[in-house]
Protein backbone atom coordinates (compact mmCIF):
# COMPACT_ATOMS: atom_id res chain seq x y z
CA UNK A 1 0.00 0.00 0.00
CA UNK A 2 2.61 2.67 1.24
CA UNK A 3 5.60 3.09 -1.13
CA UNK A 4 8.50 1.66 1.16
CA UNK A 5 7.78 0.66 5.35
CA UNK A 6 11.80 0.48 6.24
CA UNK A 7 13.48 3.66 7.58
CA UNK A 8 16.54 4.40 5.52
CA UNK A 9 18.84 4.43 8.08
CA UNK A 10 21.08 3.43 6.05
CA UNK A 11 21.41 5.60 3.99
CA UNK A 12 21.12 8.22 6.83
CA UNK A 13 24.31 6.54 7.96
CA UNK A 14 26.08 6.74 4.34
CA UNK A 15 24.94 10.75 3.84
CA UNK A 16 26.35 11.45 7.88
CA UNK A 17 29.56 9.88 7.14
CA UNK A 18 29.97 11.90 3.82
CA UNK A 19 29.08 14.91 5.59
CA UNK A 20 31.92 14.35 8.21
CA UNK A 21 34.39 13.65 5.36
CA UNK A 22 33.62 16.58 3.57
CA UNK A 23 34.08 18.43 6.85
CA UNK A 24 37.44 16.79 6.92
CA UNK A 25 38.87 17.79 3.56
CA UNK A 26 37.69 21.49 4.35
CA UNK A 27 34.46 21.86 3.15
CA UNK A 28 33.31 24.36 5.49
CA UNK A 29 35.96 26.59 4.60
CA UNK A 30 36.51 26.12 0.98
CA UNK A 31 32.92 24.98 0.03
CA UNK A 32 30.85 26.54 2.38
CA UNK A 33 27.66 27.07 0.07
CA UNK A 34 27.59 23.18 -0.55
CA UNK A 35 28.54 22.28 2.47
CA UNK A 36 25.31 23.94 4.12
CA UNK A 37 22.99 22.61 1.78
CA UNK A 38 24.01 18.95 2.49
CA UNK A 39 24.16 19.71 6.08
CA UNK A 40 20.58 20.59 5.55
CA UNK A 41 19.20 18.18 3.63
CA UNK A 42 20.94 15.40 5.84
CA UNK A 43 18.65 17.30 9.06
CA UNK A 44 15.86 17.58 6.23
CA UNK A 45 16.41 13.84 4.92
CA UNK A 46 16.71 12.57 9.36
CA UNK A 47 13.32 14.54 10.28
CA UNK A 48 11.28 13.09 7.67
CA UNK A 49 12.48 9.73 8.25
CA UNK A 50 11.10 10.00 12.14
CA UNK A 51 8.00 11.60 10.96
CA UNK A 52 7.35 8.82 8.87
CA UNK A 53 8.06 6.58 11.52
CA UNK A 54 5.86 8.21 14.08
CA UNK A 55 2.98 7.02 11.75
CA UNK A 56 0.97 4.37 12.20
CA UNK A 57 2.49 1.13 10.12
CA UNK A 58 0.25 1.21 7.34
CA UNK A 59 0.42 5.12 6.18
CA UNK A 60 4.57 4.92 6.73
CA UNK A 61 6.15 5.95 3.56
CA UNK A 62 10.28 6.62 4.01
CA UNK A 63 10.72 6.83 -0.16
CA UNK A 64 10.99 10.75 -0.11
CA UNK A 65 13.32 10.36 3.11
CA UNK A 66 15.50 8.15 1.32
CA UNK A 67 15.44 10.38 -1.73
CA UNK A 68 16.36 13.40 0.62
CA UNK A 69 19.07 11.59 1.96
CA UNK A 70 20.47 10.69 -0.96
CA UNK A 71 20.89 13.94 -2.42
CA UNK A 72 22.29 15.01 0.82
CA UNK A 73 25.07 12.15 0.37
CA UNK A 74 25.33 13.64 -3.41
CA UNK A 75 25.99 16.96 -1.94
CA UNK A 76 28.04 16.20 0.59
CA UNK A 77 30.11 14.42 -1.96
CA UNK A 78 29.95 17.37 -4.08
CA UNK A 79 31.18 19.73 -1.37
CA UNK A 80 34.06 16.97 -1.04
CA UNK A 81 34.85 17.46 -4.53
CA UNK A 82 34.76 21.54 -4.42
CA UNK A 83 36.80 21.74 -1.67
CA UNK A 84 39.38 19.33 -2.73
CA UNK A 85 38.86 21.06 -6.48
CA UNK A 86 39.56 24.46 -4.78
CA UNK A 87 42.57 23.16 -2.62
CA UNK A 88 44.46 21.37 -5.69
CA UNK A 89 43.87 24.74 -8.19
CA UNK A 90 45.06 27.04 -4.87
CA UNK A 91 48.10 24.75 -4.80
CA UNK A 92 48.68 24.69 -8.05
CA UNK A 93 48.14 28.46 -8.57
CA UNK A 94 49.99 29.84 -5.67
CA UNK A 95 53.20 27.25 -7.10
CA UNK A 96 52.75 29.02 -10.20
CA UNK A 97 52.74 31.77 -9.31
CA UNK A 98 56.22 31.18 -6.71
CA UNK A 99 57.86 29.25 -9.61
CA UNK A 100 57.76 32.55 -11.37
CA UNK A 101 58.54 34.97 -8.58
CA UNK A 102 61.59 32.39 -7.61
CA UNK A 103 63.17 32.92 -10.91
CA UNK A 104 62.85 36.53 -11.42
CA UNK A 105 64.34 36.82 -8.08
CA UNK A 106 67.15 34.65 -9.32
CA UNK A 107 67.05 36.41 -12.77
CA UNK A 108 67.64 39.33 -11.22
CA UNK A 109 70.16 38.45 -8.51
CA UNK A 110 72.29 37.66 -11.58
CA UNK A 111 71.50 40.87 -12.96
CA UNK A 112 72.34 43.02 -9.78
CA UNK A 113 75.49 41.27 -9.73
CA UNK A 114 77.68 44.22 -10.84
CA UNK A 115 75.25 47.15 -11.13
CA UNK A 116 76.01 50.45 -10.43
CA UNK A 117 72.41 50.29 -8.68
CA UNK A 118 72.39 47.22 -6.99
CA UNK A 119 72.77 48.76 -3.36
CA UNK A 120 70.46 50.95 -3.96
CA UNK A 121 68.02 48.57 -5.08
CA UNK A 122 68.79 45.54 -3.43
CA UNK A 123 66.49 45.95 -0.26
CA UNK A 124 63.89 45.58 -3.16
CA UNK A 125 65.05 42.31 -3.71
CA UNK A 126 65.46 40.98 -0.25
CA UNK A 127 62.11 42.16 0.52
CA UNK A 128 60.80 40.26 -1.85
CA UNK A 129 63.00 37.50 -0.91
CA UNK A 130 60.91 37.57 2.55
CA UNK A 131 57.71 37.62 0.74
CA UNK A 132 58.78 34.14 -1.04
CA UNK A 133 59.81 32.59 1.78
CA UNK A 134 56.75 33.26 4.19
CA UNK A 135 54.48 32.84 1.26
CA UNK A 136 55.89 28.93 1.63
CA UNK A 137 55.04 28.61 5.06
CA UNK A 138 51.81 30.02 4.49
CA UNK A 139 51.47 27.29 1.87
CA UNK A 140 51.88 24.80 3.90
CA UNK A 141 49.93 25.53 6.51
CA UNK A 142 47.04 25.66 3.81
CA UNK A 143 46.61 29.29 3.83
CA UNK A 144 46.04 29.80 0.38
CA UNK A 145 44.51 33.61 0.11
CA UNK A 146 47.15 34.97 3.17
CA UNK A 147 49.86 32.54 0.60
CA UNK A 148 48.74 34.39 -2.83
CA UNK A 149 48.62 38.00 -1.25
CA UNK A 150 52.50 37.36 -0.20
CA UNK A 151 53.87 36.45 -3.56
CA UNK A 152 51.98 39.53 -5.38
CA UNK A 153 53.67 41.36 -2.42
CA UNK A 154 56.93 39.72 -3.54
CA UNK A 155 56.13 40.77 -7.03
CA UNK A 156 55.12 44.37 -6.42
CA UNK A 157 58.66 44.44 -4.93
CA UNK A 158 60.56 43.02 -7.70
CA UNK A 159 58.24 45.56 -9.64
CA UNK A 160 59.08 48.77 -7.23
CA UNK A 161 63.17 47.22 -7.92
CA UNK A 162 62.87 47.32 -11.94
CA UNK A 163 61.26 50.75 -12.03
CA UNK A 164 64.27 52.04 -9.99
CA UNK A 165 66.45 50.61 -11.98
CA UNK A 166 64.34 52.17 -15.00
CA UNK A 167 64.78 55.51 -13.47
CA UNK A 168 68.41 54.89 -13.20
CA UNK A 169 68.87 53.97 -16.51
CA UNK A 170 67.02 57.17 -17.92
CA UNK A 171 69.24 59.23 -15.74
CA UNK A 172 71.91 57.50 -17.75
CA UNK A 173 70.29 58.37 -20.87
CA UNK A 174 70.12 62.05 -20.36
CA UNK A 175 73.89 62.31 -19.40
CA UNK A 176 75.76 59.91 -21.81
CA UNK A 177 76.26 63.16 -23.94
CA UNK A 178 78.40 64.52 -21.40
CA UNK A 179 80.63 60.86 -20.58
CA UNK A 180 81.27 60.23 -24.62
CA UNK A 181 82.42 63.84 -24.95
CA UNK A 182 84.60 63.99 -21.23
CA UNK A 183 86.00 60.71 -22.87
CA UNK A 184 86.62 61.70 -25.87
CA UNK A 185 88.51 64.64 -24.54
CA UNK A 186 90.77 62.93 -22.79
CA UNK A 187 91.49 60.23 -25.32
CA UNK A 188 92.33 62.97 -27.98
CA UNK A 189 94.58 64.98 -25.49
CA UNK A 190 96.37 61.69 -24.50
CA UNK A 191 96.82 61.10 -28.41
CA UNK A 192 98.24 65.05 -29.00
CA UNK A 193 100.31 64.76 -26.06
CA UNK A 194 101.76 61.45 -26.00
CA UNK A 195 101.14 61.20 -22.19
CA UNK A 196 99.46 59.16 -20.14
CA UNK A 197 95.76 59.06 -19.10
CA UNK A 198 93.53 57.34 -16.92
CA UNK A 199 89.96 56.62 -17.75
CA UNK A 200 87.32 54.61 -14.88
CA UNK A 201 84.64 53.74 -16.85
CA UNK A 202 81.81 52.93 -13.15
CA UNK A 203 79.51 50.82 -15.38
CA UNK A 204 82.20 48.17 -16.27
CA UNK A 205 83.89 48.37 -12.97
CA UNK A 206 87.36 48.98 -15.34
CA UNK A 207 89.90 51.69 -15.06
CA UNK A 208 91.71 52.26 -18.55
CA UNK A 209 95.57 53.56 -18.76
CA UNK A 210 96.34 55.27 -22.06
CA UNK A 211 99.09 56.65 -23.46
CA UNK A 212 99.25 58.40 -26.73
CA UNK A 213 95.44 58.22 -27.36
CA UNK A 214 95.77 54.29 -27.12
CA UNK A 215 94.53 51.83 -24.74
CA UNK A 216 97.96 50.14 -22.50
CA UNK A 217 96.33 48.50 -19.70
CA UNK A 218 93.02 47.58 -17.89
CA UNK A 219 92.43 46.93 -14.41
CA UNK A 220 89.43 45.73 -12.27
CA UNK A 221 87.67 48.58 -10.46
CA UNK A 222 85.32 48.94 -7.23
CA UNK A 223 84.16 51.71 -6.49
CA UNK A 224 82.10 54.12 -3.93
CA UNK A 225 79.17 51.42 -2.25
CA UNK A 226 76.47 53.84 -3.78
CA UNK A 227 77.95 54.08 -7.46
CA UNK A 228 75.04 54.78 -9.33
CA UNK A 229 74.65 58.54 -8.58
CA UNK A 230 77.20 61.64 -8.95
CA UNK A 231 78.99 62.40 -6.15
CA UNK A 232 76.24 65.04 -4.34
CA UNK A 233 78.17 65.46 -0.48
CA UNK A 234 80.40 64.52 1.85
CA UNK A 235 79.31 60.70 3.12
CA UNK A 236 76.89 59.83 0.15
CA UNK A 237 79.05 56.99 -0.95
CA UNK A 238 79.33 58.01 -4.63
CA UNK A 239 82.28 57.79 -6.69
CA UNK A 240 82.54 61.31 -8.43
CA UNK A 241 81.91 61.31 -12.32
CA UNK A 242 84.50 64.37 -14.10
CA UNK A 243 87.79 64.87 -15.68
CA UNK A 244 90.23 65.26 -12.68
CA UNK A 245 94.01 64.71 -12.75
CA UNK A 246 97.04 63.51 -9.84
CA UNK A 247 97.35 65.87 -7.21
CA UNK A 248 99.65 63.51 -4.58
CA UNK A 249 101.23 60.27 -5.16
CA UNK A 250 101.23 58.15 -1.63
CA UNK A 251 103.93 55.33 -1.41
CA UNK A 252 103.68 52.59 0.77
CA UNK A 253 103.00 53.50 4.21
CA UNK A 254 101.42 56.61 3.26
CA UNK A 255 97.95 55.26 2.68
CA UNK A 256 95.58 53.37 4.45
CA UNK A 257 94.66 51.47 1.45
CA UNK A 258 98.96 50.12 0.14
CA UNK A 259 99.49 53.01 -2.09
CA UNK A 260 97.64 55.49 -3.26
CA UNK A 261 96.67 58.76 -6.05
CA UNK A 262 94.86 61.62 -4.86
CA UNK A 263 92.73 63.62 -7.34
CA UNK A 264 91.69 66.98 -6.97
CA UNK A 265 88.23 66.78 -6.30
CA UNK A 266 86.26 68.68 -5.73
CA UNK A 267 87.14 70.25 -8.97
CA UNK A 268 85.59 73.79 -9.96
CA UNK A 269 82.17 72.50 -11.48
CA UNK A 270 82.20 69.85 -8.27
CA UNK A 271 81.89 72.87 -6.03
CA UNK A 272 79.47 74.81 -8.56
CA UNK A 273 77.06 71.80 -8.76
CA UNK A 274 77.18 71.47 -5.09
CA UNK A 275 76.27 75.10 -4.04
CA UNK A 276 73.49 75.03 -6.79
CA UNK A 277 72.02 71.30 -5.44
CA UNK A 278 72.03 73.25 -2.03
CA UNK A 279 70.35 76.07 -2.95
CA UNK A 280 67.76 74.15 -4.61
CA UNK A 281 67.60 71.99 -1.56
CA UNK A 282 68.54 68.84 -3.05
CA UNK A 283 70.98 68.48 -0.38
CA UNK A 284 71.50 69.84 3.04
CA UNK A 285 72.52 72.99 3.93
CA UNK A 286 74.78 71.14 6.33
CA UNK A 287 75.80 69.17 3.96
CA UNK A 288 79.84 69.03 3.16
CA UNK A 289 81.35 68.46 -0.04
CA UNK A 290 84.36 66.29 0.76
CA UNK A 291 87.41 65.31 -0.74
CA UNK A 292 90.14 62.98 -0.53
CA UNK A 293 89.11 61.31 -3.59
CA UNK A 294 91.93 58.54 -4.42
CA UNK A 295 92.91 55.58 -7.03
CA UNK A 296 94.02 53.34 -4.18
CA UNK A 297 95.02 49.66 -2.97
CA UNK A 298 93.30 47.47 -1.43
CA UNK A 299 90.85 46.39 -3.79
CA UNK A 300 89.70 42.81 -5.23
CA UNK A 301 87.20 42.49 -2.61
CA UNK A 302 84.27 41.91 -6.26
CA UNK A 303 81.93 44.09 -4.34
CA UNK A 304 82.20 48.45 -4.53
CA UNK A 305 82.67 49.45 -0.99
CA UNK A 306 84.96 52.66 -0.60
CA UNK A 307 83.61 56.16 0.30
CA UNK A 308 84.02 57.20 -3.02
CA UNK A 309 87.26 56.30 -3.72
CA UNK A 310 88.52 53.63 -6.61
CA UNK A 311 89.89 50.89 -5.65
CA UNK A 312 92.65 48.51 -7.59
CA UNK A 313 94.29 45.34 -6.30
CA UNK A 314 97.89 46.13 -4.70
CA UNK A 315 99.35 44.40 -8.07
CA UNK A 316 97.48 46.80 -10.25
CA UNK A 317 98.38 49.45 -7.96
CA UNK A 318 102.14 48.63 -8.00
CA UNK A 319 101.40 48.53 -11.85
CA UNK A 320 99.66 51.68 -12.47
CA UNK A 321 101.81 53.73 -9.78
CA UNK A 322 104.89 53.18 -12.44
CA UNK A 323 103.23 54.92 -15.72
CA UNK A 324 101.11 58.02 -13.86
CA UNK A 325 102.32 60.77 -11.26
CA UNK A 326 101.15 63.86 -10.42
CA UNK A 327 99.58 66.00 -13.27
CA UNK A 328 98.01 62.53 -15.28
CA UNK A 329 94.38 63.36 -16.04
CA UNK A 330 91.67 61.43 -14.88
CA UNK A 331 88.50 61.14 -16.03
CA UNK A 332 85.53 59.28 -14.20
CA UNK A 333 82.46 58.58 -16.13
CA UNK A 334 79.89 56.53 -15.24
CA UNK A 335 79.31 54.97 -18.56
CA UNK A 336 81.05 55.35 -21.63
CA UNK A 337 79.77 52.85 -24.23
CA UNK A 338 81.98 53.88 -27.50
CA UNK A 339 84.88 53.27 -25.93
CA UNK A 340 87.39 51.61 -25.71
CA UNK B 1 -18.27 3.44 43.57
CA UNK B 2 -16.52 1.30 41.02
CA UNK B 3 -18.10 3.12 37.95
CA UNK B 4 -16.45 6.33 40.26
CA UNK B 5 -13.29 5.24 40.97
CA UNK B 6 -12.77 3.99 37.05
CA UNK B 7 -13.76 7.26 36.07
CA UNK B 8 -11.25 8.85 38.71
CA UNK B 9 -8.49 6.15 37.10
CA UNK B 10 -8.89 7.08 33.62
CA UNK B 11 -8.48 10.90 34.33
CA UNK B 12 -5.24 10.27 36.31
CA UNK B 13 -4.42 8.24 33.27
CA UNK B 14 -5.01 10.80 31.19
CA UNK B 15 -3.28 13.23 32.92
CA UNK B 16 -0.37 11.33 33.30
CA UNK B 17 -0.03 10.95 29.47
CA UNK B 18 -0.85 14.53 28.92
CA UNK B 19 1.63 15.50 31.13
CA UNK B 20 4.70 13.03 29.35
CA UNK B 21 3.01 14.46 26.18
CA UNK B 22 4.04 17.76 26.42
CA UNK B 23 7.09 19.05 24.19
CA UNK B 24 10.40 19.76 25.18
CA UNK B 25 10.37 23.15 23.27
CA UNK B 26 12.59 25.17 26.29
CA UNK B 27 14.96 22.33 26.17
CA UNK B 28 14.98 22.19 22.06
CA UNK B 29 15.20 25.87 21.88
CA UNK B 30 18.43 25.46 24.60
CA UNK B 31 20.23 22.99 22.72
CA UNK B 32 19.58 24.73 19.65
CA UNK B 33 21.25 28.73 21.57
CA UNK B 34 23.87 26.25 22.67
CA UNK B 35 24.51 24.65 18.97
CA UNK B 36 24.76 28.32 17.67
CA UNK B 37 27.04 29.22 20.51
CA UNK B 38 29.30 26.56 19.59
CA UNK B 39 29.11 27.93 16.20
CA UNK B 40 29.95 31.37 17.36
CA UNK B 41 32.97 29.79 19.16
CA UNK B 42 34.66 28.25 16.18
CA UNK B 43 33.95 24.94 17.50
CA UNK B 44 33.68 23.64 13.89
CA UNK B 45 37.22 24.86 12.82
CA UNK B 46 39.06 24.39 16.21
CA UNK B 47 36.84 21.21 17.58
CA UNK B 48 35.06 19.71 14.86
CA UNK B 49 34.68 16.29 16.24
CA UNK B 50 33.23 17.79 19.42
CA UNK B 51 30.92 19.54 17.70
CA UNK B 52 29.65 17.10 15.28
CA UNK B 53 29.10 14.97 18.55
CA UNK B 54 26.76 18.00 19.53
CA UNK B 55 25.32 18.53 16.64
CA UNK B 56 24.28 14.98 15.57
CA UNK B 57 22.90 14.38 18.89
CA UNK B 58 20.85 17.70 18.47
CA UNK B 59 19.83 16.21 14.96
CA UNK B 60 18.56 12.93 16.73
CA UNK B 61 16.83 14.42 19.62
CA UNK B 62 14.84 16.54 16.45
CA UNK B 63 14.39 13.34 15.19
CA UNK B 64 13.18 11.20 18.30
CA UNK B 65 10.75 14.85 18.70
CA UNK B 66 9.51 14.53 15.04
CA UNK B 67 8.38 11.08 15.13
CA UNK B 68 6.11 11.67 18.65
CA UNK B 69 4.98 15.35 17.02
CA UNK B 70 3.54 12.60 14.33
CA UNK B 71 2.26 10.32 16.83
CA UNK B 72 -1.56 10.53 17.67
CA UNK B 73 -1.80 13.28 20.85
CA UNK B 74 -2.09 9.99 23.03
CA UNK B 75 0.65 8.04 22.42
CA UNK B 76 3.28 10.82 22.69
CA UNK B 77 5.88 10.88 24.91
CA UNK B 78 8.78 13.46 24.74
CA UNK B 79 10.70 12.00 27.63
CA UNK B 80 13.23 10.44 25.29
CA UNK B 81 14.18 13.75 23.00
CA UNK B 82 13.56 15.57 26.40
CA UNK B 83 16.96 13.87 27.47
CA UNK B 84 18.46 14.42 24.19
CA UNK B 85 18.14 18.08 23.88
CA UNK B 86 19.54 18.34 27.27
CA UNK B 87 22.24 16.09 26.21
CA UNK B 88 22.85 18.15 23.05
CA UNK B 89 22.76 21.52 24.93
CA UNK B 90 25.76 19.94 27.58
CA UNK B 91 27.59 18.49 24.35
CA UNK B 92 27.22 22.20 22.73
CA UNK B 93 28.41 23.71 25.38
CA UNK B 94 31.50 21.35 25.88
CA UNK B 95 32.52 22.42 22.34
CA UNK B 96 32.05 25.37 23.15
CA UNK B 97 34.57 25.10 26.02
CA UNK B 98 36.69 23.26 24.24
CA UNK B 99 37.17 25.20 21.26
CA UNK B 100 37.99 28.15 23.49
CA UNK B 101 40.57 25.95 25.38
CA UNK B 102 41.70 25.25 21.40
CA UNK B 103 41.94 28.84 20.64
CA UNK B 104 43.50 30.26 23.57
CA UNK B 105 46.21 27.75 23.05
CA UNK B 106 46.72 28.48 19.66
CA UNK B 107 46.83 32.12 20.60
CA UNK B 108 49.18 31.14 23.76
CA UNK B 109 51.32 28.94 21.12
CA UNK B 110 51.90 32.66 18.55
CA UNK B 111 51.76 34.61 21.73
CA UNK B 112 55.09 32.71 22.74
CA UNK B 113 56.32 32.91 18.91
CA UNK B 114 55.62 36.65 18.75
CA UNK B 115 58.16 37.06 21.97
CA UNK B 116 60.59 34.40 20.30
CA UNK B 117 60.58 36.79 17.20
CA UNK B 118 60.98 39.77 18.99
CA UNK B 119 64.03 38.48 20.99
CA UNK B 120 65.66 37.38 17.12
CA UNK B 121 64.45 40.74 15.91
CA UNK B 122 66.25 42.24 19.05
CA UNK B 123 69.01 39.82 18.16
CA UNK B 124 69.69 41.39 14.79
CA UNK B 125 69.43 45.10 16.35
CA UNK B 126 71.84 44.45 18.84
CA UNK B 127 74.20 42.64 16.23
CA UNK B 128 74.22 45.39 14.05
CA UNK B 129 75.14 47.66 16.42
CA UNK B 130 78.20 45.96 17.31
CA UNK B 131 78.98 45.02 13.87
CA UNK B 132 82.14 46.89 12.83
CA UNK B 133 81.61 50.49 10.90
CA UNK B 134 84.61 49.92 8.95
CA UNK B 135 85.44 52.14 5.32
CA UNK B 136 84.77 48.86 4.18
CA UNK B 137 81.38 47.45 5.43
CA UNK B 138 79.11 50.66 5.10
CA UNK B 139 77.62 49.29 1.98
CA UNK B 140 76.92 45.63 3.73
CA UNK B 141 75.53 48.01 6.57
CA UNK B 142 72.90 49.76 4.66
CA UNK B 143 71.79 46.76 3.26
CA UNK B 144 71.39 44.96 6.45
CA UNK B 145 69.69 47.82 7.90
CA UNK B 146 67.16 48.13 5.19
CA UNK B 147 66.68 44.20 5.34
CA UNK B 148 65.89 44.78 9.11
CA UNK B 149 62.71 47.81 8.52
CA UNK B 150 61.59 44.63 6.07
CA UNK B 151 61.69 42.78 8.85
CA UNK B 152 60.07 45.21 11.06
CA UNK B 153 57.35 45.99 8.86
CA UNK B 154 56.24 42.16 8.26
CA UNK B 155 56.67 41.50 11.97
CA UNK B 156 54.04 44.27 12.64
CA UNK B 157 51.70 42.78 9.87
CA UNK B 158 51.96 39.55 11.33
CA UNK B 159 50.86 41.13 15.12
CA UNK B 160 48.01 42.79 13.16
CA UNK B 161 46.85 39.37 11.84
CA UNK B 162 47.08 38.19 15.55
CA UNK B 163 45.20 40.86 17.15
CA UNK B 164 42.82 40.45 13.96
CA UNK B 165 42.41 36.88 15.72
CA UNK B 166 43.88 35.99 12.53
CA UNK B 167 46.48 33.11 14.61
CA UNK B 168 47.23 30.84 12.25
CA UNK B 169 48.42 33.65 9.39
CA UNK B 170 50.12 35.19 11.91
CA UNK B 171 52.09 31.78 12.84
CA UNK B 172 53.26 31.60 9.93
CA UNK B 173 54.33 34.99 8.92
CA UNK B 174 56.07 35.20 12.50
CA UNK B 175 57.73 32.10 11.69
CA UNK B 176 59.42 33.23 8.48
CA UNK B 177 60.21 36.76 9.98
CA UNK B 178 62.16 34.33 12.93
CA UNK B 179 63.96 32.89 10.34
CA UNK B 180 65.07 36.07 8.39
CA UNK B 181 66.09 38.07 11.65
CA UNK B 182 67.99 34.86 12.60
CA UNK B 183 70.25 34.74 9.37
CA UNK B 184 70.98 38.55 9.52
CA UNK B 185 72.34 37.85 13.13
CA UNK B 186 74.32 34.82 11.27
CA UNK B 187 75.43 37.12 8.49
CA UNK B 188 76.55 39.72 10.79
CA UNK B 189 78.73 37.03 12.80
CA UNK B 190 79.89 35.59 10.14
CA UNK B 191 81.26 38.75 8.24
CA UNK B 192 82.54 39.72 11.72
CA UNK B 193 84.67 36.43 12.03
CA UNK B 194 86.12 37.32 8.74
CA UNK B 195 87.38 40.57 10.04
CA UNK B 196 89.27 39.04 12.77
Amino acid sequence: MAGCQEPPSASLERAKKALEHASNMGAIKYAETTYRSAEQLVQQGWMEMARQKGRLGPFRNFKPADSILNLAFETANRATEEASTYVRNSEALIQAERTTLKSELSEWKEGLNGALSRNKVEHYWNAAELAYRTSEILLNNREFDEARKMVAEGKESLKKMAEMITAYDNDDSSKIHIWRRWVAETVESSRASGRYAIIVDKSKHRTYLIKGGKLIHTYDSEFGYNPAHQKMFSGDGATPEGKYYITEEKGYGRSKYYKALLINYPNASDKVRFEENKRKGYISKRARIGGLIEIHGEGGKGRDWTEGCVALTNKDMDHLMKYVGVGTPVTIVRRSDRWP
Amino acid sequence: MIQRVALVLAAFALLVIAGCSKAPEAEMQAANNAINAARSAEAEQYVPNAFRMASDTLNAAMAAKNEQDSKFALFRSYGKSKEMFIRAQALAEEASAKAAEEKERVRQEVTNLITEAQAAIDAANAAYAKAPKGKGNKAELELIKTDLAGVAAQFEEAKNDFNAGKYLTAKSKVQAVMQKANSITEEIATAAGMKK
